[in-house]
Formats: structure tokens, sequence, C-alpha cells
């Protein structure tokens, strides 16, 4: 199994690779108003619109150092096969390396963090611990009915025209 | 002391960043290659200290531009260009650029000794030649197709003469050609028909034509070559 890495402060974490789609570099984004905590904002992927979400954020409180190496990592958590992918872009700080590791090197944490149940196992590897991080669970968790919509419900209905045209 | 990384670094970049250990500098591949690594890595292209040290660049506050320029290119649908499909053999008789399936042939040879045979020089055998230690008949594409033999313009560039071995449906012909380009891809979409002025037999054995360089190539068709050839032969 393929992991791309990427860090949160210090530390380092895993998605699996299977469910993103393709790592873009940091985008401008159009602000929503009254977004959630960790909502960076909208941008416009291949023609349509995507939230983009920081983890930096959501987990550490500060946003994403604008750096080369944050980027944003466009997930798909459409959970039925055939259904349209639904794109959410994670945006993470030193997007630069992938893992390749084995179902069997995975090793369970022995205590569950109830605040946090979105991070999965742990692997290690040269430089220590990596842990990987379910994304259908965090969106589920953080933004929940937010983008669980078949449209994100926070884009209003002229929403994305504006959208394109400030990209513009 | 600086090193030549260092510098490198405070160039690029305007903040500083954390102080690099170029030890390819000094014990890997460019310094005295003292390093243990490299008995395991061979380069220090392959060493993950050497790709850390590159992943720090990245680790640069991103350019004033550099937001706007990719918002603008993943805004746009991804242009993803078909490949083309159909390959060819390209090569000229006389004047005139022709190409054939790529399937259809079996080696581009060098020209050699061809043996004549007698009460046969008028028609599209020229005779037979010795290719790999088998005796293959040699066609002539220009009389099979009714090329009129034209003069070649002068070229600066060394042409050599070919000898094209075909094999279509186990029948194997050799065709020596004046000269032979290689393969060339392209598209279904850029196959024309023939021009309806065109008034020789290339037709029937012509499938299309299609453009390469500045030249047009007729695309031929190897069953109606083979057929055409066989008739000849008979």
């Amino acid at each position: 199994m393929l992991f791309v890495l990427f860090h949160l402060g210090q530390e380092r974490y895993a998605l699996e690779a299977a469910c993103v789609v393709e790592v873009v570099p940091l985008l401008a984004l159009k602000q929503v108003p009254k977004s959630p905590r960790g909502v960076a904002g909208v941008f416009i992927y291949r023609g349509r619109p995507v939230l983009a979400v920081d983890l930096c954020k959501l987990t550490l409180g500060r946003p994403a150092q604008e750096n080369f190496s944050t980027r944003i990592i466009l997930i798909n958590h459409g959970n039925k096969p055939g259904e349209q992918q639904q794109l959410v872009g994670l945006i993470a700080e030193r997007v630069t390396e992938t893992l390749r590791r084995e179902k069997s090197d995975f090793i369970n944490p022995s205590l569950q963090t109830s605040s946090s149940p979105f991070m999965g196992p742990v692997l290690m590897d040269a430089k220590g611990m990596v842990q990987v991080v379910n994304p259908g669970q965090l969106i589920l968790e953080e933004l929940g009915a937010l983008v669980c919509a078949p449209q994100l419900s926070i884009l209003g209905a002229n929403l994305p025209a504006e959208v394109i045209d400030a990209t513009h | 002391m600086l090193s030549r990384g260092v510098n490198s670094a405070a160039q690029l970049s305007p903040a500083p960043i954390r102080t690099l250990d170029d030890c390819w500098n000094n014990i890997g591949v460019v310094g005295d290659q003292t390093c243990r690594e490299l008995t395991r890595h061979i380069h220090c292209q392959n060493c993950p200290v050497y790709s850390a040290a590159a992943a720090q660049f990245l680790d640069r506050p991103i350019a004033p531009d550099y937001r706007r320029e990719w918002t603008e290119h993943f805004a746009i649908d991804k242009q993803i260009a078909t490949p083309a499909k159909i390959s060819a053999v390209i090569f000229r008789v006389g004047g005139e650029w022709l190409g054939m399936p790529t399937q259809a042939f079996q080696e581009v040879a060098e020209r050699r000794v061809m043996h004549t045979i007698p009460h046969r020089r008028q028609g599209v055998v020229l005779g037979i030649v010795n290719v790999r230690g088998e005796i293959l008949i040699c066609a002539s594409i220009g009389k099979l197709l009714g090329l009129k033999s034209t003069a070649v313009v002068k070229r600066q560039l060394a042409v050599f003469g070919r000898l094209l071995v075909a094999d279509w449906n186990g029948q194997r012909v050799a065709f020596p050609v004046d000269e032979v380009h290689g393969v060339h891809r392209f598209h279904a979409a850029d196959l024309r028909g023939v021009p309806a002025t065109v008034a020789n037999s290339t037709i029937s054995c012509a499938t299309g034509v299609f453009p390469w360089r500045n030249f047009t190539v007729g695309y031929l068709d190897p069953d109606a070559m083979f057929t055409s050839l066989n008739r000849n032969l008979s």
C-alpha cells in the first residue's frame, strides 16, 4: 500500500494513496463566510468548486504556512463505487514524500483517544512513527453534513459562478 | 566555513533556512567518496539524506504570483492528448514518400547483391536476395504501384538505400527502397482519403494519405499490396 506523507507541526501523518485523486499546489481560495473552523475556502478544480480544509487549522489551531511544500491533497470521499467523485481538498504542510508499507506493518495503538477517532494505526519507518489518517472519518466528523450532501451545502446557488469569476 | 550548498540556498530564498549539511560535497560523490553509505546507494542521488536536503528547499515561502498561476492552471479542464494509434514505417521510393503498417515489416536490412532471374527483367520482380540465409523475392514497389521514376531533388544529408523485409500472412518479400525514415505514429483522424485526381494504380493499394513533415505520405494497405504482387508473380 502506498501512503502520502504530510506534516502537522512536527508530527508526520500518512494518507492512503488510493483515496488521493491529485496533490495540487497551494491555490488561491475563495473565502466562505461563516464557515466552520478548519474550512479554508473554496477553489475551482477542473471546472468544479471544491472545499479546502486546512488540517493545520483543524488540529493545531493555526493556519498552514504558505510554503512551496504546503500542498492541497485532493481526496475522494464518495464511499460508494460508481458514484460521482466527492472531492475535498486537505491543506497540509510538507507534502513531499510517499511511503510504501504492507498492511501487516501496521501497529494498532493500544490507546484510542476518543476526541480524534479518525487517527488510525501507526507505521514505523527510519525516522520514527507515522500515524495513518482515515480521511472518510475525518471528513465525517469535522465537516459532517456540510460536505456529505450531494452538493456542498455551504455553496449557495449562485456561489460557483461567483467563485469562477474570482479565480480569473 | 560556508559550504556551497548553503550559499546557493541563501541566494534562492530570502528567508533563512536550516543549515544544510552538504555531506555530498565532503564525503559523497563530489567530495572524497569516503561515505560508508555509498556502498549501499552507489550515488548520492539515491541516498535519503540527499533527498531530504532537497525537500528542505520546498520549505520556503511561496512566490507572490505562485498561487494565482496555479489557480488558473487547475481551474480549467485537464487536456489529455490521446496517443496516436496507427504505426507505420515511412520510406521513400523515387520521389514518393510511402508508409505501410509496421506490423507488415520484419526488418530493415542493408542493400545487398541481388541475383536477377533470367527472362524476368521487365516485371515487378527484380530478382532474389539472400536475407539471413533465406532466399527472398525482391520486388519493386515503384513498378508495383506504377510510380514514375522522377528525378529526386538532391539533399545535403547522406541518403542510404535500404532493403525492407516485409512479411504478410507468412509471405516474405524484400523491397528495395531509396530511403527509410523509420516508424511514425499518427492518429486515425489524420488519415485522409486518397485525392481523386491521383490517376495511377497507387489508389488501389493506398487506403489514404497522412501528413508527415512537409510531405503527404501515401498509406499502403498490405493486403492490397500483396494481392497485387501475387498477381504479378504468377
